[in-house]
């Protein structure tokens, strides 16, 4: 295990476990949003999701102690990035221009992380850490969304996550040695495609919602 | 295309020791010659700074044509300025108007100390290297050189890693003050070869640890390096970095 | 004082072998016993440096830049030769060794040429196995291109970039002994002066660039690979610190210095564009192969090329030689340019270039073969000049390239002080008067790893060393005249700097000491020198003080230098009454206008010897017997 210990403190290596944790909430948004797709399908429909989900509790206690654990490797090493690299130039710039590599994406990835935590929490306490039956749920779901500034909050929130991914998704193949002159203009695409689809799938929630309601 | 003469503002950052604190003063540069370079817009300057008696500014350069990686600062806000794969040296005042502000600073990171004035200590660039940025080869010992062939394509390959001038210009310019680029175009150079191969897995290991005990921040892939490498040195090299650590660590 | 070269006997094909044989070895164990000075970080330097702790000696490797990677070797563009004959084209050590000796105008050695052509082949296994990535054909083989003056196929390469390439290579078997302890670099630190105990090169003194501070050094030996010395002329194509300040300080300890008036200009540079230039850049001379060279007939034509019609533009080249035409070698190309331009017929805003056109070339071939074969030279001569060499004709003009003379070596590259090593450019061992192109990187590796290696030892393990260190009365003795004499520059605060300076001194040599000298300007440019030189002394203004980082003292220091160098090589382009080479003195022509040797008289090395200051320096000859080559006159008509 100490080799593991010394690999993962080099800066690649902590690059490393951003990329895999990034990659796994990655895979989870996806599945997350899908799921949400059944709220267009109407309450009915998503009811039965959630008891679907409940269904197959042992396995989703394992994935949300998985996810939580991805979440602190995640933002402990993203700090811990973050610092180190503010340390790495003690003396900034007079004048600092792009030179066309960064995005706002990227140049912003620790602070949309950190407002991503900040939701999360909130996300978690408005509809995990309640009554857990179907029927409380989208209660909660829809009570919450109808509220304007809650409304406002999600869509910004979901807009933050696809800044985050925007960069992250091909950040990630990339740091992870993916990056190959034929295939790397198409994992861009899909990261984009994948943000706006995040953005789209997610944020329409709060919207649609009082006419699924 | 004929010259123009053209007026400008400079503000030079002026340290005179690397203890001292230092900040940006103001000079004019007067009937600049589009023709000249920036280092000979500079030459004219300080030129002018003797003759009045005061310090001239003191800035690394030797070849000026681009390819010994001695020159280099951040001229308004860019790496060796704002053309692209170009180094100061060979960056020309036409692309400069009358009447312009420019400010010029020294390569900013842990690791680069300023010297004095835009002159940074680079030793850390040597020391990357030490770290196994090499074949271990002795004089006397090689097989013929068509021993082994290599494809054309792989040789290319190798080579436009080799093209790095090592004039941390990446460094200077990544949002993190990270030597990825860098040392990504070494490893890069040197794996691909056959001859590098045996020592790779060492080498990625022992490169990339060096980089964080010399006070590189670390690779956020924001490819600002590769927009102001003067040698057009790809972030594709610093994927294949990883790709060897990853191999070298996991195997 | 006797020069002994020390040519090893026997047939010229096995004296390196039998010289090897017969050097004294230092026992392996002995080895880190010794310490090893090497000044220099060039192929020649990095190389001896790396190569020397290979074998275990303590070394010691200085450089002005701030890093081993960046002397000027990494300038070089076209490539460096070897008798590989992978070509196929009938390549051999001999022709390789042929070729060297005439394209020098038979004014070198030829059993240091044969060796040179010997150990050719080792370097490119060498630099192969350091990882180097030369150009290769579709077989994954290595590939090779021709170059001047040679009619086989023998040049390695790695696109335009091949000096950059080798030096990295060297760098990075340096660096691998620098983490193994066996090498100390010490970067950003310039040579002040050689000490020399009983004889023997025992230190150095340098300035550390960073503080000021001078810093004494010993060793058993001391090796020079400091490079050449062409910023004599100011406007070179060398780098800004190249100098002669090391070579020159060697020489006033009482090393010789052997042929100093040969130097080569090289026909395709970019001109000079204004008083503030500060450097001249190459642009390949395989550029000649589809460029033709031209000049308005009219002198002071001042329209724009595209508005002279043919007939009233002069193909000089084309016409004076039908058969090599524009691909003339490079000392004959540089003076015809000059010759255009002395008759006003020079093009440009400074009337010092001539056309290198390739509208012919563009119409025959089409502009896509034309860049596939020179895009990143038109690319590179827009940068500079901003002009498209598409639409108009490119401007060239001949600029100083490289120094064939250097410090006097034997066969062991050691020079006239004991255990005084000299490599690379800063010798000037190899080329005679004239250097074929790609053989100067060929001549600095082979020094580097294959020569010095033996023969360091051999002078090691034959000489007893007298107990010396940094703290003997010498160093300070040394220090003490490097303090006094920039105390002394410090002191002037005149009114010129020292560029303004080195621009004067640059233009009296290019006028008088370049391309083709005659006794009247020579006579003339001495004393101007003289005069030039005692106004450096009373009115040069040198910012501040010696403790501290100041890159105008450092400039001061070489071009003091400068004119005394200058001075030396006018004395002997004054005393060697023949042309030979890349010295053409307009009294010594063939009717062809080519260089016309007196080798009855002639056919010697000059070396001389330092005589005090303000005393003439004393000549000494090296007579160059040729045995196995037969000496003819060159014709390119
Ligand atoms: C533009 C250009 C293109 C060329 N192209 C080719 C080519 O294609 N093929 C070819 O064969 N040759 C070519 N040459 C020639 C060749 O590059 C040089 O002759 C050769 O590289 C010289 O190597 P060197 O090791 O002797 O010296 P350099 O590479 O000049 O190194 C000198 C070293 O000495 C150090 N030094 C100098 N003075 C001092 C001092 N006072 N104190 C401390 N250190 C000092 C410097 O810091 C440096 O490290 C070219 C030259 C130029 C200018
Ligand atoms: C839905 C939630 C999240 C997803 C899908 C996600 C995804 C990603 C991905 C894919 C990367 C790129 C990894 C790489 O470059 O190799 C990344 C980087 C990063 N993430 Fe997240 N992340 C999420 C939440 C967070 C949170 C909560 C934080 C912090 C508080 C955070 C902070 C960061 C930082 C700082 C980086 C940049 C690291 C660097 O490149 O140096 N992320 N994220
Ligand atoms: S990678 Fe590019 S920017 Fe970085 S040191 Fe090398 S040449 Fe300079
Ligand atoms: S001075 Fe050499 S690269 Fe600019």
């Amino acid at each position: 295990m100490n080799w593991f210990i010394d690999t993962i403190s080099t800066s690649i290596g902590k690059k490393l476990l951003m990329a895999v944790t990034g990659l796994g909430f990655c895979m989870f948004l996806l599945i997350h949003m899908i799921g949400n797709l059944t709220l267009y399908g109407g309450k009915d429909l998503f009811m039965a999701y959630v008891e679907h989900l409940h269904a197959l509790s042992p396995l989703i206690l394992a994935a949300e102690i998985g996810l939580v654990f991805f979440a602190c490797v995640h933002v402990a090493t993203g700090l811990i990035l973050f610092l180190e690299n503010r340390r790495a130039r003690p003396v900034g710039y007079a004048v600092k221009k792009n030179a066309g590599g960064r995005t706002f994406g990227s140049a912003t990835m620790p602070y949309t992380g950190f407002i991503i935590l900040c939701f999360l929490i909130l996300h978690l306490i408005n509809f995990r850490f309640i009554e857990q039956t179907p029927d409380a749920i989208f209660q909660a779901v829809s009570g919450t969304l109808s509220d304007v500034s809650f409304k406002i909050i999600y869509i910004a929130a979901v807009f933050v996550v696809a800044l985050h991914v925007r960069h992250g998704f091909w950040s990630l193949f990339q740091t992870l040695g993916a990056n190959h002159l034929k295939y790397m203009p198409m994992i861009q695409a899909i990261g984009i495609a994948f943000a706006l689809l995040a953005l789209a799938g997610f944020g329409l929630i709060p919207i649609v919602i009082g006419f699924i309601a | 295309m004929s010259a123009k003469r053209i007026n400008l503002t400079l503000k030079v950052w002026r340290q005179s020791a690397g203890e001292i604190i230092g900040s940006l003063k103001t000079y004019s540069a007067s009937d600049i010659s589009t023709d000249m370079s920036f280092l000979e817009m500079l030459d004219v300057v300080n030129e002018n700074l003797i003759k009045n008696g005061e310090d001239p500014i003191a800035f690394d350069h030797d070849c000026r044509e681009g390819i010994c990686g001695m020159c280099g600062s951040v001229v308004n806000g860019r790496a060796h300025g704002h053309e692209s794969n170009t180094t100061l040296c060979q960056l020309h005042m036409r692309h400069f108007s009358d009447g312009d502000t420019i400010v010029i600073e020294p390569w900013r990171a842990k690791p680069f100390k300023v010297i004095k004035d835009l002159v940074v200590d680079r030793s850390a660039l040597d020391e990357l290297i030490q770290a196994g940025g090499f074949i271990s080869v002795n004089a006397g010992g090689a097989p013929d050189a068509n021993a082994i062939p290599i494809a054309r394509e792989t040789a290319e390959a190798a080579f436009n890693a080799a093209a790095c001038i090592g004039c941390g210009a990446c460094i200077a310019a990544c949002p993190n003050a990270s030597a990825m680029l860098f040392v990504g175009a070494k490893v890069s150079h040197l794996s691909l070869l056959p001859q590098g191969k045996p020592e790779a897995k060492k080498r990625a290991r022992q490169m990339v640890r060096k980089m964080k005990e010399l006070g590189f921040g670390n690779c956020s892939n924001e490819a600002e390096c590769e927009a102001e490498c003067p040698k057009g040195i790809s972030i594709r090299e610093i994927a294949r970095l990883n790709r060897e650590f990853i191999k070298a660590e996991f195997s | 004082m006797t020069l002994d070269a020390k040519i090893p006997g026997g047939p010229l094909a096995q004296k390196w072998d039998r010289h090897r044989f017969e050097l004294k070895l230092v026992n392996p164990a002995n080895k880190k016993k010794f310490d090893i000075i090497v000044v220099g970080t060039g192929l020649a330097g990095a190389s001896a440096a790396a190569t020397l702790a290979e074998l275990g000696y303590n070394v010691k490797n200085f450089c002005i830049q701030d890093s081993p990677r960046r002397a000027h070797s990494i300038a070089a563009q076209g490539g460096i030769n070897a008798a590989k004959n992978y070509s196929n084209d009938g390549d051999s050590v001999w022709r390789l060794f042929y070729d060297t000796v005439k394209g020098g105008d038979f004014r070198a050695r030829e059993a240091n040429v044969y060796r040179l052509a010997q150990l050719s082949c080792n370097i490119i296994d060498h630099c192969v196995a350091q990882g180097i990535p030369f150009a290769r054909d579709y077989g994954g083989l290595l590939d090779n291109r021709s170059f001047g003056g040679a009619q086989v196929s023998r040049t390695f390469y790695a696109r335009g970039q091949t000096g950059q390439q080798l030096l990295l290579g060297a760098y990075s078997s340096l660096m691998r002994q620098a983490a193994s302890g066996r090498v100390k670099i010490f970067p950003r630190r310039e040579l002040m002066d050689l000490v020399v105990i009983n004889g023997q090169a025992r230190g150095i003194v340098v300035r550390n660039l960073i503080n000021g501070q001078l810093e004494s050094h010993d060793a058993h030996a001391v090796v020079l690979a400091t490079g050449g010395y062409g910023n004599v002329f100011c406007l070179s194509t060398n780098a800004m610190s190249s100098n002669a300040s090391a070579i020159f300080r060697a020489y006033q300890k009482g090393a010789c210095l052997a042929n100093p008036c040969f130097t080569q200009i090289h026909p395709t540079c970019i001109p000079v564009h204004g008083t503030y230039q500060s450097k001249l850049t190459l642009m390949s001379e395989s550029l000649r192969n589809d460029g033709r060279v031209w000049v308005p007939k009219q002198p002071g034509d001042k329209r724009s090329a595209d508005s002279i019609p043919e007939e009233q533009r002069d193909y000089y080249l084309e016409k004076k030689y039908p058969s090599f035409g524009n691909l003339v070698p490079r000392d004959v190309a540089s003076r015809n340019a000059k010759e255009q331009c002395d008759l006003g017929k020079g093009v440009g805003e400074t009337g010092l270039a001539v056309y290198l056109d390739f509208t012919d070339a563009i119409k025959r071939d089409g502009r896509d073969v034309v860049s596939s074969k020179y895009g990143n030279l038109f690319d590179m001569y827009e940068k500079i000049t901003g002009d498209n060499p598409y639409e108009t004709p490119m401007m060239i003009y001949p600029a100083v390239h490289y120094t064939m003379g250097g410090l006097w070596v034997d066969y062991n590259l050691m020079s006239t002080i004991d255990g005084l090593f000299v490599l690379g450019e800063a010798n000037f061992s190899d080329h005679g008067a004239n250097r074929l192109g790609a053989s100067a990187l060929m001549q600095g590796l082979a020094d580097g790893y294959f020569i010095i290696p033996y023969t360091i030892g051999g002078y090691l393990a034959g000489t007893r060393f007298p107990a010396v260190d940094a703290g003997h009365e010498e160093f300070k003795n040394c220090e003490a005249s490097v303090h006094q004499k920039t105390a002394r520059l410090l002191k002037i605060k005149g009114k010129r700097t020292a560029s303004d300076f080195h621009r004067e001194l640059g233009l009296i040599m290019w006028d008088y000491c370049g391309m083709s000298r005659n006794e009247t300007g020579l006579s003339k440019a001495l004393g101007m020198i003289r005069k030039l030189k005692q106004e450096y002394w009373e009115n040069v203004n040198i910012p501040g003080t010696g403790d501290e980082f100041n890159q105008s003292l450092e400039r001061a220091g070489r071009v003091a230098d400068f004119f005394e160098f200058g001075e030396l090589m006018i004395v002997d382009a004054l005393h060697r009454k023949e042309s030979c080479g890349c010295h053409f003195n307009t009294a010594y022509q063939t009717e062809e206008n080519e260089a016309k040797r007196d080798d009855e008289n002639f056919a010697y090395v000059a070396a001389w010897e330092y005589a005090g200051s303000g005393s003439d320096p004393i000549l000494h000859k090296e007579p160059l017997i040729f045995e196995n080559v037969k000496l003819s006159q060159r014709s390119y008509k």
